[in-house]
C-alpha cells in the first residue's frame, strides 16, 4: 500500500502538477479573491482586478505550455492517473477559454454588471465555471466528463440568477437549473451504461473495447450489447446536446439567455459551448475508437447521419425560430441554437469521414482532421462574433435599459461605433465574405462536401445549412435595419452613458473577426495542427 | 483458468485474448444474462440470485420514477426530489456495476463524487428556488412562464 | 573571403544608391516640414549625395585592395606581373593556387591588359584562332564564387576583371521564374558611381545658389505669363528642386547598379520621370512643359525599341541577368556567359544562322554549350534583333540620331539640372547602357552604332556653331560629343568610348556649371549676342570655363600638358582609324569625327570668345555683372580641376584602366572579317599603332578650329555678320537644326493630330452614341424590370419570407416557456432520438 501510494503521489507531484498550472492558478485567484473578502481588502483590492490578473497569468501560461508542446519541449501526457489527457488540444481550448473569460470579464467590468459587493462571488462563479470548461476539454475518463459538465454548469445556473430582484432572471435560473439538472442525469445515467459495458471508464480504453465488442458481431439492432451500448452513447449525447442546446434540448437556452445579463448569456453561448464541443469531439472519437474493421462501419456511420440530421434540425429551427423575435438576447439565443448546428455538422462529418474507407483520393484522418479543424476555426471565430454581439448589447442596455429591437430605432446615429460593431458581428454570424465567419463556415462546409463521398446524406446537410445561411441573413440584416435606417425618437430616457472605454472594447472584438476573414493562414495552420494531435 | 465447455466461457476466453484488457474482463452480457460462472471470479453462489440486472432493474425504475416526478410535480422542492432520484438511480447502476463487472472500485467511486457532487447541486437548486420564492412568493414551477415563445 | 568583398560592395553601393531616395522621401515634404524659406533641403540633399560619394570611393578603395588593384599594375607586364606577385594578390585561402599561378604568368595577363606593346601579346592576334570567333567578350564573371571552379576559367583575365553579382532582394517567385533586385559591380560600376556621386554633390552645392531665388514665398516668373499678361506669381519651389534632385541621383545610381537588364530599364525610366519632372520644373511656363513632354515622348519611341530588345532577350535566353548569379541555391548562367561564355567567343551554329547558348558548366565550371541534342540556341537575326532594340532605347536616351531633337529643348529646365542631366546622369546612361551591353552586341549592330555616332556627332557640331543661346550650344556640343562615344563604342573602343563618358562628364559639367553662372550673373540673360567681355568681372567663371573649353576641344601640347578631352578623344580616333583601315569602306567613320574635331574647338573657343572676350555688347547688361558666390564657384574650381586632370596619363593612366579592368575578353584582341560577318574590329595592338597618327590629326585639326575662332572672333578680322550673307541657306537650315523640328512635325506630329482628330470625333459621335443609345436602352428595360420586379421577385421573396415567419411563429409555440412541459420534452427527446435511431438503423 505505501508503494502505491508513493506512486501515487510521485504521478501527481511529478508529472501531473506542472502540466495542471493553468487550472490551479484559476484555483488559486478563486481562493485570493475570497481571502480579500474576509479580510476586507476589497475595497483596494477589487474582485474585478485578482480576477482579471489571475486569468491573464493563466492564459500567459496556457500560452507558454501551447508554444511548448508546438516545439516539442513539452509532452502530451495522461495525467492523474489517467483522468486528464493534456495535449495540444487541451491547452488550445485553455487558451480559447481564459482569452474568453478575460474578455467577458473587461465587458463586465465595463459595463458594471455586479455591483462591488456582489464582485466576489459573481468572478467566482465565472472562473468556477471556466475551470469546469477546462476540465472538460482535458477529459479522459468518464468520471471527468461528468463532474466537469456540472462544474460548467452549476456555477453557471446561478450567473444565470444573478440579478437579484428580477422575475425573469430567477424563472430563467430555475428553469436551466431543472433543465440541467435533468440532462446531467440523464448523461449520468448515459456513462453508468457504457462503463458498465466495458468494464472501464476511461475513454481510451473504451473506445478500444467497444471496437471490440461491435466487432465480435454484436452489430445488429437485436442485440443486447448494442442496445445498452446505444442507450449509453445517447444518454451522454443527451447531457452535451444540452450544454451545446442542440434540438431538441435546447429549450432552456432561449429562456435562460433572456432572463440572464447579456454578459453571462455571451459567456455561456461561447465559452460552454467551446468546452462542451471539445468534450464531445473526445467522446466521439473515443466512442469510435482507432479499431474499425469493415463491419461495423455501418453502425457508426448511422450515428455520424444521426449528428449530421440532429445537426440540420437544429440549424433550421434556430434560424427559423429566429425570426419573430422582439427580444434581442433571445434573438441571439436562437441565433446561438442555430450556430450550434452549424459546428455540429462539423462533428457529423468527422464521424462520417472517420467511417470511409481510404482510397487513393480520399485520406481519412487527413479528413477527420479538417473537419476538426473547421470545427476549432470556427469556434475562435465564434468567440468574437458572437461576444461582439452580445458586449454591443450590453453596452446598449446600458444607455437604454433596453433589449428589445424595436427600442434600437436609428441608435446607429448616436452610438455610430457600436452599431458598426454590431453589423461586422451579425454579418460575421450569417457569413458574409470577408469576415471571419465565411471561412469558418467555408471550413466547415467543404468538411461535409468531402463527407458527402462517403455517404450522401452529408450532401443533403450540406445544402440545408447553405440555405440555413441564407435564412439567417433575414433577421440579422433587420436588427441591422432598425439600427441604421430607423428613426431617432424623440424622446429617449436619459440614463447613464456607456462607460468611455465600451466602444473601444467593441472594436477590439470586432477587428479579430475581420482579421480572421483576411489573414486566415495563421490560426487555420494552428488549428490543423492542434486538430492533427487528435489523430496520432 | 480451466475452461468450461459452455457458450459464455468460450466467449469470454476469446475476448479476453483478443482485446488485451485487464484479466478476467468480459462483457456485461455475460454478467447481464447471468451465465457467468461465478465460482471463477471467486463470487458466492448466492449471487446468482441477485444477479446485476436485479440492480439495474431497480436503477432503471428509479430513474424513470425521477423523471416522472421532475415532470409531474409542481412543487419545486418536489421537482428537485426528482432529479435526486435520476442521480440515485445512476448512481445504484455504477455501484453494481463495479460490484460485478471489471469496472471494480471505479463504479463504486465514480458514485461517491456523484452523490457529493448531488448535494452541492441541491444546495445551488435550493437557492435558485428561494430566489423564485422572492420573485414570485411561490415555489410552484408552473407560475414562471413569462419567458416563452 | 570575395562573398565577403561582393557583400561590402553591395552594401557600400546600395547605401550610396537609397541615400538619395530617403532623401527624396524627405525632402519632398520640406514644404510642410520647414517652411519655403529655409534650405534644410538642399542641405539633406548634399548630405546624402556627398555621403554617397563617400561611400563609392570607399567601395572603390576595397574593390582595388580586393583585386590588388591589378587593373592597374596589369599594364606594364613585366612590372605589374611581378608587383602583383609580391605584393598585391589577397591572402592565400582567397584563391586557388593554380590561379595565383597563373596570375604571376604575365602572358596570361595579355588578354585583358590594355597594352598593346606587350612583347608577350601575339601581335597577330587578328589572325590567331584562339580568338578569332569574336572580338567582343563578356566582362561579367560572377563574383561570389570564390574558390569554386568558375574562377579557373578566368584564366585569361586579371584578377581586377572580375564582376561581382548577386542578389539584393528577392521580390516573388513563381516556379522557375525568379524576381529579384540585382547588383552587378565591376570597375566600371565603381567609376560610374564615383564620378555621378561625385559631379551630382558638386551640381547639388552650386544648386544651392544657383536656385536661392526660389527661396520665397512669392517667385516672379519672368518668363511665365498669366492671361492678363502679367507674370506669373507663385511660391518658391526650393525643397521640391532638390527633391527632385534626389530622385534623379538614386535613379541613376540605380541604374548603374543593376543587375539585370530589366532593372536597368525600370530604373531608365524612373530616370526619364525625373528628367520629365526636372525640365518641367518652371511649369507655368508653356516652353518648360513642352519640352518636358518632348524628352519624355521622344525618349518613349527609343525605349519601344528597348522593349522589344527586352522581349527577344526573355524569350531567347530566359533571363534578364547580366552575370551568373546564385539563385535560391541554383548557379544561373547570365546573358553575357550564355552569349559568349567565359571565353568571350560567339559560337555559332554550323550554318551560321543561329547562335549557341552556354548553359552548362564543365568540369573547370566553364560555361560550355551543353551536349549535343539539349543545346540551346538563339537565332543570329534574333540577337541582332536585341542588341539593336537596346540600342534603340540608348539612342533615345543619349540623344541620338534621330531622336536627338528632344535635348536642345531640355535646356529649359534650370542650369544645375541641365549640368546633371548632359554630364552624368540621363544621357550618360545611354553610352552606359551600351558599353554594359557590348557583349550583346554583334559586328552588325556595333556598326549601326557608329553610324548613328558618326552622323550624331556632325550634325550637332554644325548646329552648334550657329546657335546664340550660350545653353544651347553646350546642348548640341554634348549630343555631338555623345555621337563620338557612341562611335567609339561602335567601332570597337569600348575603352575610348567609356572613357570619353567620364572626362566628358566632367568638364560637360564643369562647363554647364560655368554657363550656368554666368547666366545668374547676367540675371538670366542666356543670349551669347548680348555678353562679352565679361573676363574681368568674373575671373573665377571665365578661367574654369576656359579650362572646360580647353578640354572639350582636345587641345594640347603633345608630351608637355594636356587636359582629359585630348586623351579620350583621341583612343576614339585613333580606334576609329584602325576601324577605318580594317574595313576601307567605312572610312568616314574616321574622317567625320576629325573634322569634327576641328569644328568643336571652333564653336567652344566661339562661345567662350563671345562670353568672355571683346567689349561687352549690351554695356547696361555688362554693368550688373557680378562673379557668383563661392558656394557656386567651389563647385567650379573642384570640376575643373577634375576636368583637366582626371585623365592624365591617357591610355596608361588610371583612369583608362580602372575602366579597361572590366573590358570584354577578347577585345583587346580584335576581330577578324572573317568571323565578324565581314566587319573586322581592330585589336588594341592596331589601334596603338595608329594612335600617334590620329592623335596629330586630331590636334592639328582642333588647333585650327581654336584659330579660327580666335581670328573671327577675338581679331575681328573676319566679320561673323558677312559670313552669315555669304551662307545665307545654309545658316538657316543650321538655325533650323537641319529642319529636324520641321520635318518630324510634318511627318509625325500634325498627321498624329490629324488621326487624333478623327479619332476624337469617332468617340464623340459612335462611341458617345452607342453610349448614349445604350444607356437609354437601360433605362427603358429597366423600368420594365422594375415592374417585373415588384410585381413578380419581390412577391416571390415576400412569400419566401413570409413563409419562412410563419413557420418560425410556428415553431415558437414549441417554446412554450412552461418548465414542467421541458422536462417531459427532455425525456421524450431523449426517447424520440433512441426509436429513431432503432427505426432507421440498417437491417433493423
Amino acid at each position: 500500500m505505501p508503494t502505491l501510494l508513493n506512486e501515487l503521489l510521485a504521478d501527481t507531484i511529478q508529472r501531473s502538477l506542472h502540466l495542471f498550472v493553468p487550472e490551479l492558478i484559476v484555483c488559486a485567484t478563486i481562493v485570493v479573491m475570497l481571502l480579500v473578502r474576509v479580510f476586507g481588502l476589497h475595497r483596494w483590492l477589487p474582485a474585478r482586478w485578482v480576477t482579471v490578473f489571475g486569468a491573464m497569468v493563466a492564459m500567459a501560461w496556457a500560452l507558454y505550455q501551447f508554444v511548448g508542446l508546438r516545439q516539442e519541449t513539452l509532452q502530451p501526457a495522461v495525467v492523474f492517473t489517467g483522468m486528464l489527457i493534456v495535449d495540444q488540444f487541451t491547452v488550445f481550448f485553455r487558451v480559447f477559454l481564459l482569452l474568453a473569460l478575460v474578455l467577458v470579464t473587461a465587458l463586465s467590468v465595463l459595463t458594471e454588471v455586479p455591483d462591488d459587493d456582489d464582485g466576489a462571488d459573481f468572478y467566482t462563479l465565472l472562473l468556477g465555471s471556466t475551470l469546469g470548461m477546462m476540465l472538460m476539454a482535458a477529459s479522459n475518463h468518464l468520471l471527468m466528463l461528468f463532474l466537469s459538465v456540472e462544474m460548467t454548469s452549476v456555477p453557471s445556473y446561478v450567473m444565470v440568477g444573478f440579478l437579484k430582484g428580477r422575475r425573469r432572471s430567477s424563472e430563467a435560473a430555475l428553469k436551466y437549473v431543472v433543465y440541467g439538472a435533468g440532462a446531467a442525469g440523464i448523461m449520468l445515467y448515459g456513462v453508468s451504461l457504457l462503463a458498465g459495458l466495458t468494464g472501464t471508464a476511461n475513454l481510451h480504453e473504451l473506445a478500444v473495447r467497444i471496437g471490440t465488442l461491435l466487432s465480435a458481431g454484436h452489430v445488429s439492432l437485436g442485440d443486447p450489447i448494442l442496445q445498452t451500448a446505444l442507450l449509453g452513447v445517447l444518454f451522454v449525447f443527451v447531457g452535451l446536446a444540452f450544454k451545446l442546446s442542440v434540438v431538441p434540448f435546447h429549450f432552456w437556452c432561449p429562456d435562460a439567455f433572456e432572463g440572464a445579463a447579456a454578459e453571462v448569456a455571451g459567456f455561456l453561448s461561447v465559452a460552454s459551448k467551446a468546452g462542451a464541443f471539445a468534450l464531445l469531439t473526445r467522446f466521439v472519437l473515443a466512442i469510435l475508437g482507432d479499431y474499425q474493421p469493415v463491419e461495423v462501419r455501418h453502425v457508426y456511420l448511422v450515428v455520424g447521419i444521426g449528428v449530421g440530421v440532429i445537426a440540420a434540425v437544429t440549424a433550421t429551427f434556430g434560424n427559423l425560430a429566429a425570426y419573430a423575435q422582439t427580444n434581442m438576447k433571445r434573438l441571439l439565443a436562437y441565433s446561438t441554437i442555430a450556430h450550434a448546428g452549424y459546428m455540429l455538422m462539423a462533428v457529423a462529418a468527422l464521424i462520417v469521414v472517420l467511417t470511409g474507407t481510404a482510397a487513393p483520393t480520399f485520406d481519412v484522418f487527413a479528413e477527420a482532421q479538417r473537419a476538426v479543424q473547421g470545427l476549432l476555426y470556427y469556434l475562435s471565430v465564434y468567440l468574437f462574433m458572437n461576444l461582439g454581439a452580445f458586449a454591443v448589447v450590453a453596452m446598449i442596455r446600458n444607455r437604454l435599459l433596453s433589449e428589445d429591437i424595436d427600442s434600437y430605432q436609428g441608435l446607429a446615429r448616436e452610438m455610430p461605433v457600436l452599431c458598426v460593431v454590431m453589423a461586422v458581428c451579425l454579418f460575421s454570424l450569417v457569413g458574409v465574405p470577408p469576415l471571419g465567419g465565411f471561412v469558418g463556415k467555408f471550413m466547415i462546409f467543404a468538411s461535409l462536401f468531402q463527407a458527402g463521398f462517403v455517404h450522401w446524406s452529408m450532401w443533403a446537410v450540406l445544402v440545408i445549412g447553405g440555405l440555413n445561411t441564407l435564412f439567417s441573413l433575414f433577421y440579422y440584416v433587420r436588427v441591422l435595419k432598425v439600427m441604421f435606417l430607423g428613426e431617432l425618437p424623440e424622446q429617449r430616457p436619459a440614463a447613464a452613458m456607456a462607460a468611455s472605454g465600451s466602444s473601444a472594447f467593441a472594436v477590439l472584438l470586432a477587428v479579430p473577426v475581420l482579421l480572421l476573414g483576411v489573414f486566415v493562414h495563421r490560426l487555420s495552420a494552428a488549428a490543423n495542427e492542434v486538430a492533427g494531435t487528435l489523430f496520432r | 483458468m480451466q475452461p468450461r465447455d459452455s457458450p459464455g466461457n468460450r466467449f469470454a476466453e476469446e475476448w479476453s485474448v483478443e482485446i488485451k484488457g485487464p484479466v478476467g474482463w468480459r462483457p456485461a452480457c455475460v454478467y447481464a444474462t447471468g451465465v457467468a460462472d461465478f465460482e471463477e471470479t471467486g463470487m458466492e453462489t448466492t449471487a446468482s440470485v441477485i444477479g446485476v440486472q436485479h440492480y439495474l432493474l431497480v436503477g432503471a425504475v428509479l430513474f424513470v420514477c425521477g423523471l416522472i416526478c421532475m415532470a409531474g410535480k409542481r412543487n419545486a422542492i418536489g421537482v428537485l426530489i426528482g432529479v435526486e432520484l435520476v442521480l440515485n438511480g445512476a448512481n445504484l447502476n455504477l455501484v453494481a456495476f463495479g460490484q460485478f463487472t471489471p469496472l471494480g472500485l471505479d463504479g463504486q467511486l465514480m458514485s461517491l463524487f456523484v452523490i457529493v457532487l448531488a448535494a452541492a447541486e441541491a444546495a445551488v437548486a435550493l437557492a435558485i428556488a428561494l430566489n423564485f420564492y422572492n420573485a414570485f412568493v411561490s415555489i410552484d414551477v408552473d407560475r414562471g412562464h413569462t419567458l416563452k415563445g | 573571403m570575395h562573398t565577403d568583398i561582393g557583400t561590402t560592395l553591395a552594401t557600400l553601393l546600395a547605401i550610396a544608391w537609397l541615400l538619395p531616395l530617403a532623401g527624396f522621401a524627405v525632402e519632398i515634404f520640406g514644404g510642410y516640414l520647414w517652411g519655403r524659406l529655409s534650405k534644410t533641403a538642399a542641405y539633406i540633399a548634399v548630405g546624402c549625395i556627398a555621403t554617397g560619394f563617400v561611400c563609392s570611393v570607399a567601395a572603390l578603395l576595397i574593390w582595388g585592395n580586393a583585386t590588388g588593384w591589378s587593373a592597374l599594375s596589369s599594364q606594364e607586364h613585366h612590372a605589374a606581373a611581378a608587383h602583383s606577385d609580391g605584393v598585391t594578390l589577397p591572402p592565400a585561402d582567397d584563391r586557388r593556387p593554380d590561379v595565383a599561378a597563373r596570375g604571376q604568368n604575365p602572358a596570361e595577363h595579355a588578354g585583358s591588359a590594355a597594352a598593346a606593346d606587350s612583347p608577350a601579346h601575339p601581335g597577330s592576334a587578328d589572325q590567331d584562332d584562339e580568338h578569332a570567333a569574336t572580338a567582343e567578350d563578356t566582362a561579367a564573371h560572377a563574383a561570389n564564387h570564390d574558390g569554386s571552379p568558375a574562377h579557373v576559367a578566368g584564366e585569361h583575365r586579371a584578377t581586377g576583371t572580375r564582376a561581382y553579382s548577386g542578389v539584393f532582394y528577392t521580390l516573388a517567385m513563381f516556379g522557375d521564374l525568379v524576381v529579384t533586385i540585382d547588383y552587378y559591380i565591376d570597375s566600371l560600376t565603381l567609376v560610374m558611381f564615383v564620378m555621378v556621386t561625385f559631379i551630382a554633390t558638386c551640381i547639388h552645392i552650386f544648386a544651392i545658389g544657383y536656385m536661392s531665388d526660389e527661396l520665397t514665398l512669392d517667385y516672379v516668373d519672368h518668363h511665365a505669363h498669366t492671361a492678363d499678361g502679367k507674370h506669373v506669381h507663385r511660391p518658391g519651389r526650393f525643397y521640391r528642386f532638390f527633391a527632385y534632385m534626389s530622385l534623379f541621383c538614386f535613379s541613376m545610381l540605380g541604374l548603374v547598379l543593376a543587375g539585370n537588364i530589366f532593372q536597368v530599364f525600370v530604373f531608365w525610366e524612373l530616370v526619364g520621370l525625373c528628367s520629365y519632372l526636372l525640365i518641367g520644373f518652371y511649369v507655368e511656363r508653356k516652353s518648360a512643359t513642352d519640352a518636358a513632354n518632348k524628352a519624355f515622348i521622344v525618349n518613349r519611341v527609343g525605349d519601344f525599341g528597348f522593349i522589344v530588345g527586352l522581349m527577344v532577350i526573355w524569350t531567347a535566353l530566359g533571363t534578364f541577368r547580366f552575370g551568373e548569379t546564385e539563385v535560391c541555391g541554383r548557379r544561373d548562367p547570365g546573358i553575357f556567359q550564355m552569349v559568349r561564355g567565359d571565353d568571350g567567343r560567339l559560337l555559332k551554329t554550323e550554318d551560321g544562322t543561329a547562335v549557341l547558348l552556354r548553359t552548362e558548366r564543365d568540369a573547370h565550371g566553364r560555361w560550355q554549350v551543353a551536349a549535343a541534342g539539349q543545346q540551346r540556341t538563339i537565332p543570329y537575326v534574333l540577337l541582332v534583333l536585341a542588341g539593336f532594340g537596346v540600342f534603340c532605347g540608348c539612342v533615345g536616351k543619349s540623344a541620338q540620331f534621330p531622336l536627338q531633337t528632344w535635348l536642345p529643348d531640355a535646356m529649359e529646365g534650370p542650369t544645375p539640372v541641365s549640368a546633371l542631366v548632359h554630364s552624368a546622369t540621363m544621357v550618360a546612361a545611354g553610352v552606359y547602357l551600351a558599353g554594359r551591353f557590348f557583349p550583346v552586341f554583334t559586328t552588325d549592330v556595333l556598326l549601326i552604332i557608329a553610324y548613328v555616332g558618326c552622323i550624331t556627332l556632325f550634325l550637332a557640331a554644325t548646329i552648334a556653331v550657329v546657335a546664340t543661346d550660350i545653353k544651347r550650344v553646350l546642348a548640341y556640343s554634348t549630343i555631338s560629343q555623345l555621337g563620338y562615344m557612341m562611335l567609339g563604342i561602335g567601332v570597337g573602343g569600348w575603352g575610348a568610348g567609356l572613357f570619353h563618358l567620364v572626362t566628358h562628364a566632367f568638364f560637360k559639367s564643369l562647363l554647364f556649371l560655368c554657363s550656368g553662372s554666368v547666366i545668374v550673373g547676367c540675371h538670366h540673360e542666356q543670349d551669347m549676342s548680348r555678353m562679352g567681355g565679361l573676363l574681368k568681372k568674373m575671373p573665377i567663371t571665365a578661367l574654369t570655363m576656359l579650362v572646360g573649353v580647353i578640354a572639350i576641344s582636345g587641345l594640347a601640347i603633345p608630351g608637355l600638358i594636356a587636359f582629359s578631352g585630348y586623351y579620350s578623344k583621341d583612343a576614339i580616333l585613333a580606334t576609329a582609324l584602325a576601324y577605318a583601315d580594317h574595313n576601307p569602306l567605312h572610312f568616314p567613320l574616321f574622317v567625320v569625327p576629325l573634322l569634327t574635331a576641328g569644328i568643336t574647338a571652333f564653336y567652344m573657343f566661339r562661345l567662350w570668345f563671345y562670353t568672355f572676350c571683346g567689349e561687352p555688347r549690351d554695356p547696361e547688361l555688362h554693368a550688373h555683372v557680378h562673379e557668383s558666390p563661392a558656394v557656386m564657384t567651389g563647385p567650379l574650381i573642384a570640376l575643373a580641376v577634375l576636368a583637366a586632370f582626371c585623365a592624365v596619363g591617357g591610355e596608361n593612366g588610371v583612369l583608362y584602366r580602372l575602366i579597361w579592368g572590366s573590358a570584354p575578353e577578347g577585345l583587346a584582341a580584335g576581330v577578324p572579317a572573317a568571323v565578324g560577318n565581314g566587319l573586322a574590329l581592330p585589336s588594341t595592338h592596331a589601334v596603338h599603332e595608329v594612335h600617334s597618327r590620329a592623335g596629330a590629326l586630331g590636334l592639328l585639326l582642333a588647333v585650327a578650329g581654336t584659330l579660327l575662332a580666335y581670328v573671327i572672333y577675338v581679331r575681328r578680322l573676319l566679320d561673323p555678320a558677312d559670313i552669315v550673307r555669304q551662307f545665307k541657306r545654309l545658316h538657316a537650315f543650321l538655325v533650323e537644326k537641319w529642319q529636324f523640328d520641321n520635318v518630324y512635325d510634318a511627318v509625325f506630329v500634325r498627321p498624329v493630330h490629324v488621326v487624333a482628330g478623327w479619332c476624337a470625333a469617332f468617340d464623340r459621335v459612335v462611341l458617345d452614341g452607342i453610349i448614349h443609345a445604350s444607356a437609354r436602352a437601360a433605362v427603358t428595360v429597366s423600368r420594365w424590370d422594375r415592374l417585373f420586379d415588384e410585381g413578380f421577385v419581390d412577391g416571390l421573396v415576400n412569400l419566401l419570407a413570409d413563409v419562412v415567419y410563419r413557420f418560425g411563429a410556428l415553431l415558437r409555440v414549441v417554446q412554450t416557456g412552461r418548465l414542467r412541459q421541458y422536462v417531459v420534452f427532455l425525456a421524450l427527446g431523449a426517447l424520440a432520438l433512441f426509436v429513431l435511431l432503432a427505426a432507421f438503423f440498417p437491417g433493423a
